[in-house]
This record gives C-alpha cells, structure tokens and sequence, in this order.
C-alpha cells in the first residue's frame, strides 16, 4: 500500500481569545496552505497542538481540514496517543473522514517494553486500511525513537505500514530504514519530518513534513522542488535559508512559530496552555529577526 | 585556495604483535597500503588506531613511523587528543616537530567542558603550534559535547590555522549548523564527517570523511567519493547503502571486528587491547560471509 505525499504542510491550530479552535481562521489557513504549494496537509500535526486538543476537537479538527481541502490535496491524520485503543479509534474516525493517510508516533509518557510499542502501532495499523506512517520524532517525545529492526518487524506485521516520517535527522538511522526495509518492501517511503530536506532526499527520502511553510512557503516548495529534481547542490542555498528560519523559531516552539506567522500577516493567535506565548520583549526581538530575514520579503503577506 | 584535507582519508588501525605490544613493521605496511591504494591523506592515530590505550611515548614513535613511511607523498595529520590535555598539547608540540602537515583534535574528554571551556581549549592548542589544526565534533561519544556553529564561527575568526572539522554527529542540523556557520567565514574550511557519510553530507558543503573501512575496501571508498562530488546521485546512493552496511558491522566493539576483517582481506595487523575484545574466529567467519555477501572479497585488493 503506498501513498507519496510530496510536500506536506502541517498548519498551526488558531485559537480565539477565549482558547477555543478558531475554524474560521482554520478553513483560511487551509485556503492558504492549498494555494501555496501543499501537495497535502497533515493535521494536527504536534506544531498544530495536537496534544492539546480534546479527543472530540481532534476530530472535529480532521473532518474539517478534510472538507475544507474539497479534495483538492489529501489530508493525513495524525492519531498519536497515550492509549493505545484511544489512538486506534481516532485513526478508523480519520479514514471515515475521508483522510488519505494515518501518521503516528511513539506513545506519550509511557515507556513500554518494545513489544508493547510493537503492539501499539500494529493495532492502530489494524484500524484502518488507508496507509499507516510512524513519526520518528526522539527530540518531540524526551528520546523515545524507533530502530530499523522495529520497523522491520512491523513491515512484517502490517500490510499498511508505508513509511517512516523521520525527525530524528539521523543520517545512520535513515541509510539503514531505507536500505533494509526497502529490501523488503520496495515501496517503503522515507519522508523528512522536517525542514531539513537535502541531506534526507540525498539518501532517498522522497517526501517532507513542513512546519515552516506555514510562514514561508515560497522558500519550503523552492527546497522541495529542487530536492525532488535531485538538483541537492544547487538547493544548498535555499537550505541554508530555511536552516536560518528554523534556529530563530526553534528555541520558542509553537509560540515562536505563532509569533512569527503573525509577522507574516496571518494572526492564529496565542498556544493553548500550558504553552506561554512569548512575553513582550522575546516578541519584538522575534518580529524584528523574522522582519531582518531577505529571505521572506518574496514570501506572501496576510492571507 | 583548495584545502588540502579532503576526499576519504585513511587512519590506520595500529597493529599489534600476540603480546600486544607495537608491530612496527607491519605498520609501516599498513601505511605504504593506504598510500598506494590512494588515500589522500593520512592520519594517525584516531579511536580506530586505539588512540587511548597507547602510552604517549607509544603514540610519538608510531607518529615518527606514519611521517617518516609517508614520506610526503600525501599530507600526514596526526591525532593529538589525549586524556590528560597537556598530554595533548604535548602531543600538538610533538607532531610540529617531527614535520607532521597537521593535528586533529576532539573536544576535550570526560569533564563535560562548556562552551567557554572548548573555547579556550582549542585557543590554547592553535596558538602553541603553527600547523594546520583540524577540530573533532563527537557529541554522541562525548555526552552531548560538541562545538556549535557559533563557537565554530568565533573559533575561525581568531585563529587562522584553525581550518577544518572531522564531524561525527550525523545529523542533518548539527551539521548544517556548523558547515553554514563555517562556510560563511572561511569557504575552504574543511567539513569532513567522522566515517564515510558522505551522500548527506557533500551537498551541504561536504569535502571529505574520515574512514572506517578503508583498510577492507579502499575501491569503496574512492568510487563513493567521486560519485558524490560528481553529483551522480542514484550510483552514491548505492555505494553509500553499502558502505553503511560495513559500518554497521565494524562499528560494535569498533575496531576490533575491523581487525578481524584485514585478516580475512589478507592483511592481518594482530589482536586488539584491553578493554576492547579481539574479534573471535567465530566473529571472523560472520565477518567473512557479510564481505561475501556484499561483494567485497571480488571488488577490493586482497593482500598487501
């Protein structure tokens, strides 16, 4: 079973000042993401907060993103959870949605034995017959990542298994994923969970997972398109680009990333607790080395 | 002005008579191999060549050997990191001496350093010697240590032997991070990787590796290079996945399952000491048919 996704946007979640999800900014930044060079979306992805929505929300948050796509790009669900059953229903609710695809990671807080995990994503899996991705994220979930012999034993378990979004930017854990799990299942796809494309399409990695398209997504579908050519000398510039983006947002996390697309015009408003927007001083200095950036005034303002 | 240290450069395992003491003569083999199986440079002795189970005194003799037996016909770098750091700054001094092209230098080991530390570390040891010095990033082997591309930027500015990086993190963003700090300032700052990684890493500004498997498949090694630089993607990718593959199976208990694989090349250097192991022949035989089933027993020199 195999889905290429090519470019992924993974929006933010808008919340009102009230702390509810904002749909009407939402069905505007899926607008948004769709004329800007998704390929598909992934919602909500951990940049979407998905830890912080209810299980109701969630759900909402799925069927919405995929009416509101009409179909004009796919939608991934992303189904992590502590529960194993918990995950496992929210995964058959996305395929009743009419998502494309399933992705989830390792579960929270628990740290089970390997056979558990095993168990966990092979009844997600089962939940669904749309393909099934597991998020390598160790930085997202305090350490907590898979091993070629785990995915390994899933292909063997699980007819859906497709690929491995990988955030962990290990270059030893991408070569071996590919090269042994394409061995055998040649359709397994490798996708970059992050920004950081070129090395990941050197070693095969066919798709990407983008948090930064939400503030610069002329910049994220140059990368991708470059990396997809093969063309990986000439995408180093743009890479470097994306790489300066990333380090100015990555020490604030969500609140940083909501700070900085607000520079860019399109206002989600603040994370929901018990993450802090950034007080007023992190702010200016944020808004002021988004605005310093050469590399975003091409980039579209507002919605 | 092209730095000289790029490409896949050799560092010999030190190889060992049966009572583990310093086989001289089949080091200088060793290196005469290397050199006539086209490394393009040098360097002595790294965790490979069981840098820290040798006396100082060890390490200075066999860096006389790799000068001397190299004989300039390519660039000799002799690694310098040494527990106790004025063993290294010993060792720095030491290598200038002996008429050495350069010295390669991790952070320094157990106390954790901070940043401020490393920098006046590498302060110290570039500004004692006038040769060439070239950094060495290991953050999983160092408990997370490692030289951010900040301190790499500050480090460039003021020294100006201060001219590469053997990064062993491999990791898109720690190297990212340091080769767009580095490239910056110095554009022919050498940013090699630890072992042979070099499909992720010659598109970000890569020049060259360290190598691992160099003393089994020297061919390898060279063919990966150049299919990377020439931007030939699909054939590195291929090579790369193989080379990878050996890595995996001389990394666990690194290097003696490499030692117990030159002896199934024909060019056995002897056992490997204390606390490593040495490969047993049951280990060497798993090590045979993984070379067999990869195609290595055809395609790289048997012998000296």
């Amino acid at each position: 079973m195999t889905f290429e996704p090519g470019l992924v946007h993974t929006p933010l979640t808008p919340f009102s000042s009230d702390r509810r999800v904002d749909f009407d900014v939402y069905a505007k930044s899926i607008d948004f993401h769709v004329r800007h060079g998704a390929d598909a979306l992934a919602v909500p992805m951990h940049c979407g907060e998905s830890v912080s929505l209810t299980d109701a929300e969630r759900r909402q948050v799925i069927t919405f993103a995929v009416e509101q796509a009409a179909k004009r790009v796919p939608v991934i669900a992303h189904v992590s959870d502590a529960g194993t059953a918990i995950a496992a229903s929210l995964a058959k609710h996305a395929q009743a949605a009419g998502t494309a695809a399933i992705v989830a990671t390792t579960p929270y807080y628990w740290t089970p034995p390997p056979a558990m995990v095993l168990e966990h994503f092979c009844q997600i899996g089962a939940a669904v017959d749309i393909p099934f991705f597991v998020l390598n994220a160790p930085e997202d979930m305090a350490g907590s990542r898979i091993n070629t012999d785990f995915a390994l034993k899933l292909i063997d378990k699980l007819p859906n298994f497709a690929g491995v979004v990988d955030a962990s930017l290990d270059w030893q854990f991408m070569i071996e994923l590919l090269s042994d799990a394409g061995r055998v299942r040649p359709t397994f796809s490798l996708i970059s969970g992050t920004d950081l494309m070129v090395s990941a399409a050197a070693i095969g990695a066919g798709g990407q997972f983008s948090a930064l398209a939400t503030v610069a997504p002329r910049l994220v579908r140059g990368l991708f398109d470059l990396c997809r050519q093969q063309k990986l000398f000439e995408a180093r510039a743009l890479q470097e680009e994306i790489a300066a983006l990333r380090q100015i947002v990555k020490p604030g996390g969500v609140a940083a990333l909501k700070t900085a697309v607000r520079v860019m015009g399109r206002d989600f408003g603040n994370p929901r607790p018990p993450l802090l927007p950034l007080d007023a001083a992190a702010e200016k200095k944020l808004a002021a080395e988004i605005e310093a950036l050469q590399s975003l005034v091409a980039e579209p303002h507002g919605w | 002005m092209q730095n000289k240290f790029r490409g896949v450069m050799q560092s010999p395992v030190t190889p060992l008579k049966d009572d583990f003491s310093l086989d001289l003569p089949t080091f200088e083999r060793l290196l005469d191999f290397h050199v006539r199986a086209g490394a393009p440079a040098i360097s002595w002795p790294h965790h490979k060549g069981e840098s820290l189970n040798l006396t100082i005194d060890e390490r200075k003799q066999f860096a006389e050997a790799a000068v001397k037996v190299v004989a300039g016909r390519v660039p000799v770098t002799i690694h310098v990191s040494a527990l106790a750091v004025e063993d290294t700054m010993a060792l720095a001094r030491h290598a200038q001496d002996i008429g050495a092209d350069g010295i390669l230098a991790i952070t320094p080991y157990f106390w954790t350093p901070t940043l401020e530390a490393i920098e006046a570390y590498f302060t110290r040891l570039c500004t004692s010697i006038d040769l060439p010095v070239l950094s060495y990033n290991s953050p999983s082997y160092l408990a997370g240590v490692e030289i951010t591309g900040a301190l790499m930027a500050h480090l460039i500015e003021k020294l100006p032997n201060f001219v590469g990086v053997k990064e062993a993190s491999f990791n898109s963003e720690k190297f990212l991070e340091i080769s767009r700090a580095a490239l910056a300032l110095r554009p022919n700052f050498a940013m090699l990787t630890g072992v042979e990684f070099l499909l992720p890493s010659v598109p970000l500004g890569g020049v060259g590796s360290y190598s691992a498997a160099g003393s089994i498949c020297p061919n390898l090694c060279t063919e990966l290079f150049d299919s990377c630089v020439a931007g030939e993607w699909p054939r590195a990718r291929e090579l790369q996945f193989k080379m990878t593959r050996l890595w995996h199976l001389f990394k666990d208990q690194y290097p003696s399952s490499l030692k117990g694989g030159m002896v199934i090349m024909g060019r056995p250097v002897g056992p490997t000491r204390a606390p490593l192991p040495t490969a047993t022949p049951e280990r060497q035989a798993y090590i045979r048919a993984q070379l067999g089933d990869l195609g290595i027993l055809e395609s790289e020199p048997h012998g000296w």
